[in-house]
């Protein structure tokens, strides 16, 4: 077992779980923080992705001790969010959303990404996006989101 | 027509909407299945591991169940749980639930079966190329005109192959399973497209063992693709006989390693195709096509999937004579199921890739091979079916159009005669059916029903799922636009078959064609019935008579008929209709195609909700180009793919640029949407390898491997 000290979504977390629990576990089984889907459990389709310390992980390939510290930022942290609120909008605005199942890994690749680069080319997009599989929307509409938030929060910081 | 956001994009996007998994119940055990990892062979000894205490775990094996170890079917031959014979790998063997997750699997993984091994087919060639795997009934579509001498007319012979394909919904398959012991009912939560299928499968299996089976989908169903259709009856029957023999909930949420392992795909097709075309006219005077599919193990749906191919093996073209047979081919792969398209794309992957192979040998562009042998009105289908519209014509007038078909035709030649890297465009035609074919709807006899409650909230009771598709919106503005109702007053029920009737299954893009005019045609009796102008003012004044149900009755068309001895007459009332342009870019050092650009124009009738049309097309144009280039799941020498780190479907970075346009809109009627846009990408971009390279491929997956094996033999 292992004691730990990290925050979700802002908040302190001090929760003792076994060493090997998946931070997805953590989030999903004992935070009961369900917004972040298990796909594949091996790091390849990316519905499980959260920001860590501003980067876009796969919580499922993330083991206890390494959250030990750590700022982690899940999907349920949308409304405070403005960056993840305008990626929402977007997304709502474009049909970017059909079964959902891969959505909330979407917005946090997407919103890691726009965190640190806010005018992201076309490519950028895709590359940022392509750890993350969707078989309903052919990422059309995902893509174009991004770049319509993109747009919005440049416009808004002017 | 007007923009209707999805009822439930919000709760998805800030992940409150619950999808199987994310539902608990207290005392709750955990599911698993044990399944076979050879493909043939007797179960001789299955020993469980000693350093776990057998008691913990409750354990059900074809012995437990209390009805009948048959899945219902149309062809009724699979086993829920193996009994003595494994006929292929996946097949599930035990199920197994336990308190803790992480045991439970551990508990699975160190069970040792012991086994005799029977022979085995496991390559789709060595099945369908061997004619004493054939299995059911041989499908026959004669369309006999007498056409003289074909000495003079240009032959062209050929073998078309296309290979297993894995839905890939990105939740897997997952039901939660209760049994109240007082009432002697099962209760079923789970992820699927058919409410219906799950009940009739809880009745065989518990038999006359329990009163009531009652079967509810969640909230958030990830994708199904044809994919959650019918193996979910296998999932739901175990896990129910799980929570039977605990007494306690059972939740079964498949691995993504499991759930590719034993769930069904598309079926391989080998399509041989042999034409006799006049070197002068253009006209394809004779089509034979010999069209098989590898069915897997057991039959299960595959007859109505052999049913939809043939119907489709002529794609759009009118031919005078015309002879189509189809086949299903036993081997020892998972049964191979339902996938959106339902055997149509491997159909058109072959006649549409002939068609190329055709107007090459001509020495004639591929446009206008097509332009000349086009179904249109005073033509007919093999069935005989007469065509009463030129909108698969003008699909693909305006494809070309579009696209600069023409232009990019002529200039790629020479781009290609003086640069390394290929460019190539490639053409096809697409048509789908809609509804279950033939008699079908007849059959399937569907029920619906509406209530309008005292504050004028309309609640839609229908078996039809919402697994991202949007049909439950769909359906609802149906409704609500039909009689101009607030939309946010509407709403379809989560289905559950205690509530709803059985409006049949979420399948042969049938839900907003089939369903969807049948609730709009209720709703618009209702409103002659009672007379009222606004309905809110109406209920308003006669509250006393709300609560109120509204039921209505699927009405065949009379003059639809169909044969299903013969295969002659209406074998679907209405088709969608498509034409598509692929774009590529080749690397002859990679052997890599790049996808460019594709364009789609599509007649599917009235657009409801444009958005979600247009997110339908491009989700199944994408998954399409996926199984042209890159997706299969199984080959000899290679094995069998484990999960999406070997089974590589295209990601953000390598779709092409698409452009949709929809025609035809006017008319009143939405027509199928759901399956076409699988069915005819494939082989557009096979076809724009051809014009790109002048090498044609007869086989997809088009990867480097594939390209490198072809151009060797050339």
């Amino acid at each position: 077992m292992i004691a730990l000290k990290f925050t979700v979504n802002q908040q302190d977390i001090e929760i003792t779980v076994p060493d090997s629990m998946r931070l997805l576990d953590i989030l999903r089984e004992e935070l009961n923080l369900t917004g972040t889907k298990e796909g594949c459990g091996i790091g390849e389709c990316g519905a499980c992705t959260v920001i860590m310390d501003g980067a876009a992980v796969n919580s499922c390939l993330i083991l206890a001790e390494q959250c030990q510290g750590s700022r982690v930022e899940t999907v349920e942290n949308l409304e405070k969010d403005k960056i993840l609120s305008q990626l929402q909008e977007a997304f709502l605005e474009n049909g970017a959303v059909q079964c959902g199942f891969c959505t909330p890994g979407m917005l946090m690749s997407a919103k890691a990404l726009l965190a640190q680069n806010p005018h992201p080319s076309l490519e950028e997009i895709k590359t940022a996006l392509e750890g993350n599989l969707c078989r309903c929307t052919g990422y059309v509409p995902i893509i174009e989101s991004v770049q319509k938030a993109a747009e919005k929060l440049g416009k808004d910081a002017k | 027509m007007k923009k209707v956001r999805k009822f439930d994009a919000v709760p998805k996007l800030n992940g409150s909407y619950k999808f199987l998994d994310d539902y608990t119940r207290p005392n709750l055990l955990y599911g698993g299945f044990l399944y076979a990892k050879f493909h043939h062979g007797k179960l001789k000894q299955i020993k469980f591991p000693k350093k776990f205490s057998k008691d913990e775990f409750t354990i059900v094996s074809y012995k437990d169940i209390l009805g009948e170890n048959i899945v219902p079917e149309p062809e009724n031959d699979q086993p829920f749980l193996v009994e003595q014979e494994v006929m292929h790998y996946g097949q599930i063997i035990l199920g197994i639930a336990h308190p803790n997750k992480k045991k439970l699997k551990q508990f699975i993984d160190n069970i040792e079966v012991e086994y005799e091994e029977m022979p085995a087919i496991t390559d789709i060639e060595e099945c369908l190329s061997d004619e004493n795997n054939v299995f059911g009934r041989v499908l026959e579509i004669k369309h006999p005109a007498e056409i003289g001498n074909t000495s003079h007319l240009i032959h062209t012979k050929r073998i078309y192959r296309t290979p297993h394909q894995e839905q890939a919904y990105l939740e897997t398959q997952a039901m939660l399973a209760e049994y109240d012991k007082e009432k002697k009912e099962i209760f079923v939560l789970g992820t699927m497209q058919c409410p219906f299928f799950v009940k009739s499968a809880l009745d065989a299996i518990f038999g006359d063992t329990i009163h009531n089976s009652v079967v509810e989908t969640s909230e958030g169903i990830g994708g199904g693709f044809g994919g959650k259709e019918d193996f979910p009856n296998i999932i739901a029957g175990i896990t129910a006989l799980l929570a039977y023999k605990s007494g306690r909930p059972v939740k079964t949420v498949l691995d993504r390693e499991d759930d590719i392992q034993i769930t069904t795909k598309r079926h391989p097709s080998r399509v041989e195709v042999e034409s006799y075309t006049d070197p002068i006219t253009h006209k394809i005077r004779k089509l034979n096509i010999d069209y098989r599919l590898d069915a897997g193990a057991f039959q299960t749906l595959s007859p109505v999937v052999l049913s939809r191919g043939v119907l489709h093996a002529s794609s759009g073209y009118a031919v005078e004579d015309c002879y189509i047979k189809g086949r299903l081919f036993r081997s020892n792969t998972p049964s191979n199921g339902a996938f959106r398209g339902f055997g149509a794309p491997q159909a058109l992957f072959a006649i549409e890739s002939h068609i190329d192979n055709v107007a090459a040998q001509l020495g004639i562009d591929p446009y206008t091979l097509r332009k000349k042998n086009i179904l249109k009105i005073g033509k007919e289908f093999p069935t005989s079916q007469p065509i009463i519209e030129n909108h698969l014509e003008d699909c693909l007038e305006k494809v070309i159009e579009i696209s600069d078909y023409h232009e990019k035709y002529r200039e790629y030649k020479q781009w290609n005669l003086e640069h390394k890297v290929k460019k190539g465009i490639g053409l096809s035609l697409g048509l789908h059916g809609g509804g279950y074919t033939g008699n079908g709807e007849k059959i399937l006899n569907s029920k619906i029903k509406l209530v309008i409650e005292k504050n004028a909230d309309i609640n839609i009771y229908v078996a039809n799922t919402d697994m991202g598709q949007g049909a439950h919106t769909t359906l609802a503005q149906m409704v609500d636009e039909a009689i101009e109702h607030p939309h946010n007053k509407t709403r379809v029920v989560i289905p559950n078959t205690n509530k709803a009737p059985n409006s049949g299954p979420t399948v042969a893009s049938r839900t907003i064609y089939i369903v969807g005019n049948m609730l709009r045609n209720l709703i618009k009796e209702v409103k002659k019935e009672l007379g009222f102008d606004n309905l809110e003012t109406y209920v308003k004044a006669h509250q006393a008579d709300f609560p109120r149900e509204f039921r209505s009755l699927f009405k065949p068309d009379p003059q639809a008929i169909f044969d299903d001895e013969t295969y002659k007459g209406v074998a679907y009332k209405d088709y969608s209709w498509a034409a598509c342009v692929v774009e590529i870019t080749y690397d002859p050092t990679t052997y890599e195609i790049n996808l460019e650009k594709c364009w789609n124009v599509l007649d599917i009738g009235e657009t409801v909700n444009p958005e979600i049309a247009r997110g339908q097309v491009e989700g199944g144009v994408v998954q399409a180009l996926g199984w042209g280039l890159s997706e299969f799941f199984y080959k000899k020498g290679f094995g069998r793919k484990q999960g999406f780190t070997d089974y590589t479907m295209l990601t953000s970075r390598d779709i092409p640029e698409l452009n949709i346009e929809f025609i035809h809109t006017d008319n009143p009627i939405p027509k199928g949407l759901g399956e076409i846009p699988m069915d005819y990408p494939a082989p557009a971009l096979r076809n724009a390898f051809l014009n790109a390279t002048g090498v044609g491929i007869d086989e997809i997956p088009l990867t480097p491997e594939k390209i490198f094996a072809n151009l060797e033999e050339k």
